[in-house]
């Protein structure tokens, strides 16, 4: 099959579960995927927001997910790297600007990368902006 | 039908995809061969797992309907 990258530009929690979960099942079926976590996207995978569960929802549908305890990305993501092919990157541009460093986030990026080795990457790639 | 499983994987309770990643995850460890089967009280779990089966190429052997969820019986073919 193909080769898919997703550019998870939003912090908001339904569209990054969303994202994930199809980005993940991909993974698993010899796709090759990327993720390109940046701007509020990158902000969701924050330490203190993932431990707190504080992240970003666009209404009633994504407080319902917060309070159900079901898993959510973060989980389905760390499945899909076990048994899958993807691989998830972290924008060093929204790094730089903040001062921020990988350990500020989850264990779960493959590496920085700046938009420059993101589309070398995704040359031959569908891609997806979320 | 009357298939004895080699591994049954309880996932009640989890949303999708978190059945069929755990399926996956188990395909994955398990040897040729051997039948898996999840157990999913999540319908479109249900319905969606055997989509992932037949695009992965391994053989659905069926999906079974309980009381309050669904099993659905893999067998490991590569």
């Amino acid at each position: 099959m193909g080769k898919l990258a997703i550019v998870l530009a939003s912090g908001e929690l339904e569209k990054i579960q969303a994202a994930s979960t199809i980005a993940s099942v991909a993974s698993t079926l010899g796709n090759e995927v990327v993720v390109f976590a940046t701007m509020d996207g990158l902000m969701a995978f924050r330490k203190d927001v993932v431990e707190n569960r504080t992240w970003k929802t666009a209404g009633e549908l994504g407080k319902g997910m917060l309070e159900s305890g079901a898993p959510l990305f973060i989980d389905t993501l760390r499945q899909a790297k076990e048994v899958g092919n993807i691989k998830i990157y972290a924008c060093g541009m929204i790094m730089d600007m903040l001062k921020m460093k990988l350990d500020d986030f989850v264990d779960i990026f493959d590496d920085v990368v700046g938009v420059s080795a993101f589309l070398g990457m995704v040359e031959d790639a569908q891609v997806l902006f979320i | 039908m009357d298939v004895e499983s080699d591994r049954v994987i309880d996932a009640r309770g989890s949303y999708c995809p978190g059945p069929l990643m755990e399926l996956i995850k188990a395909i994955k460890e398990e040897d040729v061969g051997r039948v898996i089967e999840v157990w999913s009280s999540d319908e479109s779990s249900a319905k969606d797992i055997p989509e992932w089966v037949k695009k992965a190429g391994h053989e659905l052997i069926g999906v079974f309907k309980e009381s309050d969820y669904w099993r659905i019986v893999v067998r490991k073919t590569k």
